[in-house]
C-alpha cells in the first residue's frame, strides 16, 4: 500500500487548501451552462458527517465535470435546520444555492414553524434516495414480529416503550401514522438521535426503536438486533428478509426521501440543467462506487417524479399533523 | 493475529502516514488554539480526503487533528483565558490564573504532559479492554445518566469554595439558557420570545467563547479607558511591566515537578476514560468532574481556582482521556458516543467499513494500524508541543491591548465558521455582556458553562426516565444510579465535616 510521491504531494496540497479555503477543485465552465462562474452551494440543514452530508459530497466529487463550477457542501444546522432553509430561500435565484434535505426541515417545518415561505415556494431538482424507516429491537426481546407487537399492545395498551429521534421527524411520524391506522398506543421516548436510540435499545432500556436500514443492517445480519418491519411499499435492499408493514396488512408507508431543492423562481432552464448534470454525475462509476462505499443507496430520480413525491408527502404529513392536533 | 499485526505495523509506520500524523497534529493544535474552531470542525472539513488518501494515511491525519485539537484548546485557555474548545473550559480555570501569576510555561507544560498521559492511557484501554467497558456503558440508560448528571452538577456547583450559593445560581442560569429552543420531548418552542432564529437553541461555542473571551475583552477595554480618563498613566505602566518583565527562564516545569502531580493526573485519566466511554457524556463533562474530584482529594484544594497546577493537570487529563474511550461504543456496537466518534464513524463508512464489532474482524490490518497510530500520535503530540510551547508562552505575554483585539477577531471568525451562522455571532456578543455582568457581581463562570453543557442531557434523561417508568421512584430503580446518589451525598457529608474540623 505504498503511496506514490505525486499522489502524496497532491493529497497534502488538497489537505492544506481544504482547511484554508474549502474544496477548491474546479473545472472549465460548461459552454452551454446557464450558470455563472461562482460555486454551487449545496446547503444541508444538519451537522457534518451524517447521511445527508456524505450523500451530498458524492456530487462535490463528481458533478463539477458536468455542471461547470465547483460544488461546495455547506452545513448549517442552526435553528433546528431552519437557518439553512431560510438561507437558501433568501439567496439569489440563480441556481447557485440549493437545499439538500429530507422532509423534516422543509415539509414538517413548513407546517409547524413560523416561516415566511410556503411549500409551493420550493421545487425539487432531483431525488438522491429514499430511506425506509424501520422498527427494530434487541435480539433477546420477546417481540419478534409486527404481529407480536400488535398482540402485546392489544393485551396491555401503552405497555411498549418506543424510542425515536426528533419528535415529528422522519423516524417518528411513521409511528404516529401506524397508531392512527391501528388505534394502538405506545409510550413514545424521544431521543437526541439515532445513536442514543440504539444505545437505549441495545442496553434494553426501551422495547423498540426506529431508524434507517443502513445503520442497523450489519447488526441484523449478525443477530444482535432484530428488525420487525419497514414503513415502505417495498422491502429495503439491505434488509431483504424484513417485511414491510403493508405485507403485514397495515397500509402505512412513509419513506423519507433525500432531495435537492431550488426556489421556485429559479429559471426552469437552470433547474433542468442542474438536474441533467447531477444525474449524469451520479451515473458515473466513481459516484456509484462512492455510493456503495458509504451505503448511501443512491438511486436518483428526476424533477417530475421528485415533485410528485414531494407533493404527496406534503399532503400526507399535513393530514397526520392535523389529525394529532399539531396544526388546524 | 501476528500476521495482521505485522501488516498493521508496516501500514502505520509508513513515512507518509507519519507525515500525515504530524501534519494533522500541527493543524489540530493550531485550530484548537483558535477560540471557536475545534479539531472536530477540521475533521469534518477534511472528511472528503478519505476518498483520496490511503486508509492509514487518512486515519493518521484525522487522529492527528483530533489529538492536536484536544491539547490545542488548552493553549488559548491558559494564555488568553479563552478555552479554544469546550473540553478546555475546566483547564482554563486554573491555567489562566497561573498565567496571570507569570507561569504560563509551567501551566502549558502541565497541560501537555497530563494531556498526553491521559490520552495514552485511554488509548490503551480502548485497545485492550474496550469490550468489557462497552458492556458497562450500555448499562447506562436514562435513569443512570440522570444520576450521573445530578452527581456532576452537585460536585461542580460547589467548585468555588465559599461561594456555594453563587456557584449554584450560575449553574442554574446555565441550565436555563440551555433550555431555550425546542422542547426535546414535546417538540414545541420555548423561551424563544418569537425569535425564529432561537428555535435550535443557543449553540455551545458562542456561549462559551462569549462568556469567557468577550467578557474578558470588555473588562480589559473598560479598564484601559478608565485608566486613560483618570490619566493614571503610572498604573497602566505598572501593569504593562508585569508583561515586559516576564522571565521565561524562571517559568519552567521540570519533569520531576510534573510527576508530583500524579494523583491529579490519575484522577483525570480514570474519570475521563470512564466518562468518555459513555455515549453522549462528552469531554467537557469529564474535565469538570475530574477537576471537581481532584480538588476534593487534594491536600491543597484551597489552591484550586488560583493557578493550581493540580487543577490544570486533572482537567486536562480528564479532557484528553476521553479521546480513546469515546471510540469504544463505536467499535463495540457501532454507536457514535460523541460528535468526534460520529465523524470517525463517517470516515470508516467512507472507507467502506461499517463501524461495529465486525469492523475489527473484517479489517484487522487497518484497525490495528489505527491502534498503533493512536498510541504513537501521542508521542508526536508531545514532541510538537515541546517545540511549540515556548513560543506560545512568550506570545501569551504580549500586551493585552495588542493581543485582545486579535483574539476578539479570531473568536468572531471562529464562531461564525463553526456554524455558518450570524445568529451565533450575536449570541457571542450577548454572552459577552452577560459574562461582564456576572464578573461584576462576582459569580464564577465555570459552573454556568457546566450547567449549559449538562442541562440538555440532564433534562432529557429525567423526562425519558419519567416517560419509561411513569413515576419518580423509577429514578431509584437502578443500582448504578443509587451508587451515584450515595457517593454524592457521601462526598458532601465528608467535605462538610472536613471543612468544619478545619474551621
Amino acid at each position: 500500500m505504498k503511496m506514490h510521491r505525486k499522489t502524496l504531494v497532491a493529497a497534502l496540497a488538497t489537505t492544506v487548501l481544504g482547511v484554508a479555503a474549502g474544496p477548491t477543485m474546479g473545472s472549465d465552465t460548461n459552454g452551454d451552462s446557464p450558470l455563472g462562474d461562482g460555486p454551487i452551494r449545496l446547503v444541508i440543514p444538519f451537522g457534518p458527517g451524517g447521511g445527508s452530508d456524505m450523500t451530498a459530497r458524492v456530487l462535490t466529487a463528481t458533478a463539477p465535470e458536468f455542471c461547470g463550477p465547483r460544488i461546495d457542501v455547506v452545513s448549517m444546522s442552526g435553528a433546528a435546520g431552519l437557518e439553512a432553509v431560510n438561507h437558501v430561500m433568501n439567496a439569489e435565484s440563480d441556481g447557485h444555492t440549493l437545499l439538500v434535505t429530507d422532509y423534516g426541515p422543509i415539509v414538517t417545518s413548513g407546517f409547524v414553524d413560523d416561516v415566511e415561505w410556503s411549500h409551493d415556494d420550493w421545487d425539487p431538482v432531483m431525488l438522491f434516495t429514499e430511506w425506509l424507516p424501520t422498527v427494530y429491537t434487541h435480539a433477546d426481546h420477546e417481540i419478534d414480529s409486527i404481529e407480536d407487537w400488535v398482540d402485546k399492545l392489544e393485551a396491555e395498551p401503552n405497555s411498549v416503550t418506543f424510542a425515536h429521534a426528533a419528535p415529528l421527524g422522519i423516524v417518528h411520524l411513521p409511528l404516529i401514522l401506524f397508531e392512527m391506522e391501528t388505534g394502538l398506543e405506545n409510550r413514545h421516548i424521544p431521543t437526541s438521535g439515532g445513536g442514543e436510540t440504539r444505545s437505549m435499545v441495545m442496553g434494553e432500556h426501551v422495547d423498540l426503536g426506529m431508524t434507517l436500514p443502513a445503520s442497523i443492517a450489519a447488526e441484523v445480519e449478525n443477530g444482535t438486533l432484530k428488525a420487525l418491519g419497514t414503513f415502505a411499499d417495498e422491502r429495503a435492499d439491505v434488509l431483504p428478509d424484513v417485511p414491510t408493514f403493508k405485507e403485514a396488512g397495515y397500509d402505512v408507508s412513509l419513506p423519507a426521501w433525500l432531495m435537492i431543492f431550488a426556489k421556485n423562481d429559479v429559471p426552469q432552464e437552470t433547474k433542468e440543467f442542474l438536474q441533467d448534470c447531477f444525474m449524469e454525475a451520479l451515473a458515473t462509476p466513481t459516484a456509484e462506487s462512492m455510493s456503495d462505499r458509504t451505503n448511501a443507496g443512491i438511486d436518483p430520480r428526476g424533477m417530475e417524479d421528485s415533485a410528485e413525491l414531494y407533493h404527496n408527502t406534503v399532503e400526507m404529513v399535513g393530514s397526520i399533523l392535523r389529525e394529532i392536533g399539531e396544526i388546524d | 493475529m501476528l500476521e495482521a499485526l505485522t501488516d498493521a505495523l508496516s501500514l502505520a509506520l509508513d513515512p507518509s502516514v507519519l507525515l500525515f500524523v504530524a501534519l494533522g497534529i500541527l493543524l489540530g493544535i493550531t485550530l484548537g488554539a483558535i477560540p471557536g474552531l475545534s479539531g472536530d470542525m477540521a475533521i469534518a472539513l477534511l472528511l472528503p480526503t478519505v476518498f483520496y488518501l490511503e486508509p492509514a494515511s487518512a486515519l493518521g491525519l484525522l487522529v492527528g487533528i483530533y489529538k492536536g485539537g484536544m491539547f490545542g484548546g488548552s493553549i488559548s485557555g491558559i494564555t488568553f483565558g479563552v478555552p479554544g474548545t469546550p473540553g478546555a473550559a475546566a483547564t482554563t480555570i486554573d491555567g489562566y490564573q497561573a498565567k496571570l501569576k507569570g507561569k504560563p510555561n509551567r501551566a502549558l507544560h502541565t497541560a501537555l504532559y497530563s494531556s498526553v498521559a491521559g490520552d495514552t492511557s485511554s488509548d490503551l484501554i480502548l485497545i485492550f479492554i474496550a469490550l468489557p467497558l462497552a458492556a458497562v456503558a450500555l448499562k447506562f440508560g436514562p435513569v443512570e445518566f440522570f444520576a450521573l448528571y445530578a452527581f456532576s452538577l452537585l460536585l461542580i456547583s460547589a467548585l468555588t469554595r465559599g461561594q456555594l450559593a453563587k456557584g449554584v445560581a450560575a449553574c442554574a442560569l446555565g441550565i436555563l439558557l440551555s433550555m431555550i429552543g425546542r422542547d426535546p420531548i414535546g417538540g414545541s418552542l420555548r423561551m424563544t420570545f418569537g425569535i425564529p432564529e432561537l428555535a435550535g437553541g443557543l449553540s455551545l461555542i458562542p456561549v462559551l467563547v462569549g462568556i469567557f473571551a468577550v467578557s474578558e475583552l470588555i473588562v480589559q477595554v473598560s479598564k484601559a479607558w478608565a485608566a486613560k480618563s483618570r490619566a493614571i498613566v503610572e498604573d497602566a505602566k505598572e501593569k504593562s511591566n508585569m508583561f515586559s518583565d516576564y522571565d521565561a527562564a524562571a517559568d519552567k516545569l521540570p519533569f520531576r515537578d510534573f510527576l508530583k502531580l500524579w494523583k491529579a493526573t490519575a484522577i483525570g485519566t480514570g474519570t475521563g476514560t470512564l466518562i468518555g466511554a459513555l455515549p453522549g457524556a462528552g469531554s467537557s463533562l469529564a474535565a469538570f468532574i475530574s477537576y471537581g474530584l481532584a480538588q476534593r482529594f487534594s491536600r491543597s484544594g484551597d489552591e484550586f481556582g488560583k493557578g493550581s497546577m493540580e487543577g490544570v493537570a486533572s482537567a486536562e487529563a480528564g479532557n484528553s482521556a476521553t479521546s480513546g474511550s469515546t471510540l469504544i461504543p463505536l467499535f463495540a456496537f457501532g454507536i457514535p458516543g460523541s460528535a468526534t466518534a460520529a465523524l470517525f464513524g463517517a470516515a470508516f463508512i467512507l472507507m467502506g467499513m461499517t463501524p461495529g464489532p465486525n469492523m475489527v474482524r473484517d479489517h484487522s490490518d487497518v484497525i490495528y494500524a489505527l491502534f498503533i497510530i493512536l498510541v504513537y500520535a501521542n508521542m508526536v503530540n508531545l514532541l510538537m508541543g515541546k517545540v511549540l510551547l515556548p513560543y506560545y508562552s512568550k506570545m501569551s505575554m504580549v500586551q493585552p491591548r495588542i493581543l485582545l483585539p486579535i483574539v476578539f477577531c479570531l473568536a468572531i471568525f471562529g464562531t461564525y465558521a463553526a456554524g455558518n451562522s450570524f445568529v451565533d455571532v450575536w449570541v457571542l456578543l450577548g454572552a459577552g455582556l452577560l459574562g461582564v455582568v456576572l464578573r461584576l457581581y462576582g459569580f464564577p463562570l465555570a459552573p454556568l458553562i457546566l450547567g449549559f453543557i449538562v442541562g440538555p442531557g440532564a433534562e432529557r434523561a429525567l423526562r425519558q426516565s419519567l416517560l419509561i417508568g411513569g413515576e419518580w421512584s423509577y429514578l431509584f430503580s437502578s443500582p448504578i444510579a443509587i451508587g451515584f446518589y450515595v457517593t454524592a451525598l457521601g462526598l458532601i457529608l465528608l467535605f462538610t465535616l472536613l471543612l468544619r474540623n478545619k474551621a
